[in-house]
This record gives C-alpha cells, sequence and structure tokens, in this order.
C-alpha cells in the first residue's frame, strides 16, 4: 500500500495479524495479515478451499482461531462476539432462512435497536413487491437482496458479504453489484469474499488474493495487474508490401515507447507492452496513410490474468 | 472500550428479551403455517387416544384399576409429550441447522441463549395446545377424569414438558440432519409409546420386561402424571426422576444450542 493510499483512508475497522485456523491437522487459514479501514471495498480473492470463508467467520466470531490478533471495530470476536456481530452486517455463504417465513416478518425479526427505514431498503434493493412473499418463493437473486438488506438492516459499520452472487443469473448478479455499488457511495465499509475475479475488479478498491491460507498478494485491482498481468497485446496485420517497406515499418514499431517486444508472422504483427503500448501503436497507425487495419485486435491485461499468474507461481514456488 | 461497558446493561437485558420474544412469536407462526408438523404432533395423539381409549371399554376390567378410558386420556397427555420432544422439536431444529438458518441467527448477533429458549417455548406451546386439544375431543366421547391430586399433577406436567422439550432440542443440534433427526426421533418415540405409555398395560407384561418398561423415561412422565391424577398413587418417585432429567436435559440443550 502506497503512503499516499494509506493517508486518504478512513479509521481502521478490521485488523487482523498472524491469524491461524486448522481443521484436524490441515491448515486452512495461515498467518492471514489483513487490515480494512473505513470506507473501503476490499475484496478477498481466492479459489475454492483457499480459506476465505474461515478467515471471515473468524471476523465475525462465528469460528475460534487457533492463533493471531483480530480486532473488529476495536473489538476482539474472539471475547465479544455477539457486540461484534451486532456492529457486522453479514451475508454469509451458506446460511438461509425458513422457507415459510414472510419477507416482512424476517425484517421485522432481525430488525435491532438502530434500525434503518425497512421500507426503504426494501425498494432501494427491488424487493418491496415481495414482501408479503414467503422466503421459499424468492428467486435466487431475491434472496441475496433480502440478504443484502438484513445485513444492512442495523445501520452497520462493517458489512462482510460471502460470495454474495454465487449461483446468480447475470441479471440477478448485475443487480445485486449494483447494490453493493450503492452500498460504496454511502461510505459504508465492505469485506466481500469471492472466487469471482469479474465481481472483485467491479466492486473492490483493493484485492488480497489469498491461496492455501496466505495472502499471496494484494493492492488495487490495477496494481495487482501491472505487477501480475501488466502485458498489453496489440495484434494487426500490415497491408501487402515488399520485404524492405515490412521491415521499415516493424522497425518504426519496435521503436515506439512501452514497447517490451515485436514479433511477426507473414503480415501479422504482435506488440507487447504495458497498457500505454495500446495509445502508441494506436498513433502510430492512424499517423501512417494505410487505412487502420481491420483485424485490429487488443488484449487488455486484467485481474483475471493476474490472479492465473499469482496462483501459477505460488503453484510453481510450491512444487519446489 | 471498558469491562463495565461491557456488562449486560438494563438495555441488554430488554433487547436479550425482545429478540427471544420475537423468535419465539415467529417460530409459533411458522409452525402454525406447517400442516404436516401440526398434523403429526396435535392430530396423531389424538386419534390415537381415541381409538386405544375405546377399546377397553369404559368400565374397570381387564386388569384396569379404573375406567380404561381415563387411563388412557391420562397417558396420551404423556404421549404429546413424546411427540413434540422426540419428532417435531429435534427435526426442526436440525433442519434450521443444516439449511443455515441458525448460522444466519449467529451472524446477527442474536444473544447467544435466544434460540434454546425460543425452541423450549415453542415446544410447551406445542405441548400446550395439543393437551387442549386432546382434552377437548376426550371430554364429549370419553369425559375427562377429575385431577386428584392438582398440584403433583401440574409439577409433572412442567417437568416432563420441559426434560422431553430439551432432549428435542438436544437431539436437533447433535443429529447431523433433519432426516437423521426424523430417524432417531421415531426409534426412540415409537417404543417408548408403545411400551411404556400409549399401547397395552405395563401390568400385563412379564415382570422383567415390566421393570425395564416403567423406567423409560417418557413411562416416568406418564407415571409422574397419570398415577396422582386418576389418585393411583402420589408418583413421587418417578415425579423425582422426571425434575432430575430435566435439570440435566435443559442445562445440556441450552449449553448445546448457543448462537
Amino acid at each position: 500500500m502506497s503512503p499516499t493510499t494509506a493517508s486518504l483512508m478512513g479509521d481502521p475497522v478490521v485488523t487482523v495479524r498472524g491469524l491461524t485456523k486448522s481443521y484436524g491437522g490441515r491448515r486452512v487459514v495461515d498467518g492471514l495479515d489483513l487490515d480494512v479501514h473505513a470506507g473501503e471495498v476490499v475484496g478477498i480473492l481466492g479459489a475454492n478451499g483457499a480459506g476465505k470463508t474461515t478467515a471471515v467467520e473468524c471476523l465475525q466470531g462465528l469460528r475460534r482461531p487457533d492463533a493471531g490478533s483480530i480486532e473488529v471495530l476495536g473489538l476482539d470476536p474472539r471475547r465479544h462476539a455477539q457486540k461484534v456481530r451486532e456492529q457486522v452486517g453479514s451475508q454469509l455463504q451458506e446460511s438461509g432462512l425458513p422457507d415459510r417465513m414472510r419477507v416482512q416478518e424476517a425484517i421485522e425479526l432481525f430488525a435491532g435497536t438502530r434500525t434503518a427505514d425497512p421500507a426503504k431498503l426494501l425498494e432501494q434493493f427491488g424487493i418491496a413487491h415481495r414482501r408479503r412473499a414467503a422466503f421459499g418463493s424468492l428467486s435466487g437473486g431475491e434472496r441475496q437482496r433480502l440478504f443484502l438488506v438484513l445485513a444492512l438492516l442495523n445501520r452497520p459499520r462493517l458489512v462482510i458479504l460471502d460470495e454474495l452472487t454465487q449461483g446468480l443469473d447475470p441479471a440477478a448478479r448485475r443487480d445485486v453489484w449494483r447494490a453493493v455499488d450503492r452500498l460504496r457511495r454511502t461510505g459504508v465499509t465492505v469485506l466481500l469474499v469471492t472466487h469471482e475475479v469479474t465481481e472483485a475488479e467491479a466492486l473492490c478498491d483493493r484485492v488480497l488474493v489469498m491461496r492455501s491460507g496466505r495472502v499471496v498478494d494484494q493492492g488495487t485491482p490495477t496494481e495487482l495487474v501491472a505487477r501480475h498481468a501488466g502485458e498489453a497485446v496489440v495484434r494487426f496485420s500490415l497491408p501487402p508490401a515488399d520485404d524492405a517497406t515490412t521491415a521499415a515499418a516493424l522497425q518504426e514499431l519496435n521503436r515506439l515507447p512501452e514497447v517490451r517486444a515485436l514479433s511477426s508472422s507473414g503480415r501479422t504483427v504482435t506488440v507487447r507492452g504495458n497498457r500505454a503500448v495500446i495509445a502508441h501503436v494506436g498513433a502510430w497507425l492512424t499517423a501512417r496513410p494505410a487505412p487502420v487495419p481491420h483485424d485490429l485486435d487488443v488484449v487488455l491485461p486484467d485481474l483475471e490474468a493476474a490472479m492465473l499468474r499469482l496462483l501459477d507461481d505460488n503453484d510453481e514456488e510450491e512444487a519446489l | 472500550m471498558t469491562a463495565a461497558t461491557l456488562r449486560p446493561t438494563g438495555r441488554r437485558r430488554r433487547s436479550v428479551r425482545s429478540v427471544t420474544r420475537r423468535l419465539l412469536a415467529e417460530e409459533l407462526r411458522l409452525v402454525g403455517r406447517d400442516p404436516f408438523t401440526l398434523g403429526f404432533t396435535l392430530a396423531f395423539p389424538v386419534v390415537a387416544m381415541l381409538v386405544v381409549g375405546g377399546a377397553f371399554g369404559s368400565e374397570p376390567a381387564h386388569g384396569f384399576p379404573i375406567n380404561p378410558s381415563h387411563w388412557y386420556i391420562a397417558s396420551y397427555v404423556t404421549v404429546m409429550i413424546g411427540a413434540t420432544g422426540l419428532v417435531m422439536l429435534p427435526v426442526h431444529v436440525a433442519s434450521y441447522r443444516e439449511r443455515g438458518v441458525l448460522r444466519r441467527f449467529a451472524a446477527a448477533g442474536f444473544p447467544r441463549w435466544s434460540f434454546a429458549v425460543a425452541e423450549i417455548g415453542l415446544g410447551l406451546a406445542g405441548i400446550a395446545a395439543g393437551v387442549a386439544v386432546l382434552l377437548v375431543v376426550a371430554a364429549p366421547v370419553y369425559g375427562v377424569p377429575a385431577v386428584r391430586a392438582p398440584l403433583p399433577v401440574a409439577v409433572a406436567l412442567l417437568a416432563g414438558s420441559l426434560a422431553f422439550v430439551s432432549i428435542g432440542v438436544l437431539l436437533g443440534t447433535l443429529l447431523p440432519s433433519a432426516r437423521a433427526a426424523q430417524a432417531v426421533g421415531l426409534l426412540l418415540y415409537v417404543p417408548s409409546l408403545l411400551l411404556g405409555v400409549g399401547g397395552p398395560p405395563t401390568f400385563i407384561m412379564p415382570p422383567g420386561l415390566r421393570t425395564v418398561v416403567e423406567h423409560l423415561p417418557l413411562a416416568l412422565v406418564n407415571r409422574a402424571i397419570r398415577d396422582p391424577w386418576l389418585g393411583l398413587g402420589p408418583g413421587t418417585e418417578p415425579l423425582l426422576l422426571v425434575t432430575g432429567l430435566a435439570v440435566v436435559a435443559l442445562v445440556l440443550a441450552v449449553r448445546r444450542t448457543r448462537l
């Protein structure tokens, strides 16, 4: 985390040091360090079984860690589990409500002493019309939105969302993402646990990548992409020309700023470099008298590529 | 944060009561919407009482010291306790755990004893409603026998209900799934019902079997309720054993079921 980024952040909401948890001799969380500041949306990203859910369950006081220190809103969840839970809104990975419980009844049951306006929340999350519907009759997307409403009902200072959009169709997922984006704008601190890279990229200010219970890297999505998948690829075909003209064009391209590698196969040219290379190659193409090639293709580095690289690198390290 | 601010305040105690009350109210409402649960818990003992109560007529005969119909009306109050404690509650609690409802309650910061207390309240309310239905149905058919010793009967009803409701909650938290809870619950309930409570009277059984059967937990509850109700004895010994069982089961259920 850069000093500038740190100075812009609010008060610490979650501070974890050396969190360790094992099940039957298998270490599921291994020395996790985590800081979440007020107003941040932080994602914990990792493959299934990386230890993400266990880690956040320890934060909520739902599981007891074997070692390490945890502070959530200034409290230790091991000693003050109930007090922590009262101030944290949770959407759990595997949880439900009784099938016959109606939406309105769930709201009444979960409402505490600092309840937000439930009608407004239901309206905001698009399920006001399902107020009298039984939980068992709600679609997957409606259930997730109800869980979000319940998580926000008591004006939490921290919201933990675990696999928020698992099993949802694209439209329902988009609705839920919009809901989280609204949360961000209201300044609520969000800890998002997911194995969906697109979700983390779309919603999070900062992402921690976990593997085998350890954080293998963390940063903003842009920082992670730059560190682990910083290479943009621009591919296009040069117009038919004699060998000398083609060679001259390739030399010009090779001299462009930010170009790291250039290769050609027949008339097809592949230019690799950081994101800025896209602009330089674009400028070069438009400055030429020849028309812009129809097969121009740009592959942008993204978080998915970064994560795959990150996890692959760690696989190799472990194999060694 | 200082220790003083974490001590339960009056406001906090009110909040604990409020959550438990809301949970209980919601649970009662939900059970009311579940016809199968209601049917099994309320209807089965009532129908069985009507059938078995008429099998031996209404005159003391066949070794019965009193009107056999009255014997079975008093006994089927215990059947209602068994149905609630050994079948309805284990399945209910296990299905909540299996489907993550308990995790949701825990994550929402519900006080840790609130669910156990609400389920015990639900069980007691279920038994009260079931016994009321049983007596209302029995009254015009066989007549309800007068309660000879109201206080011991009331204490036995309460202790027996608490014991079996607690056992039910405990089974629900210990067994891995609702199916397992149903299987184990029925395995405990049916023999208890047939041998010690609502089936053939124990006095027709061989002495060895009778000794075993009369000490089954549900049979102890039956003796503690039926004997003082019908004037067949004070029922002190079974009442003490049932009270002990109630205390142990209640403590275990509340400790085990904390959120």
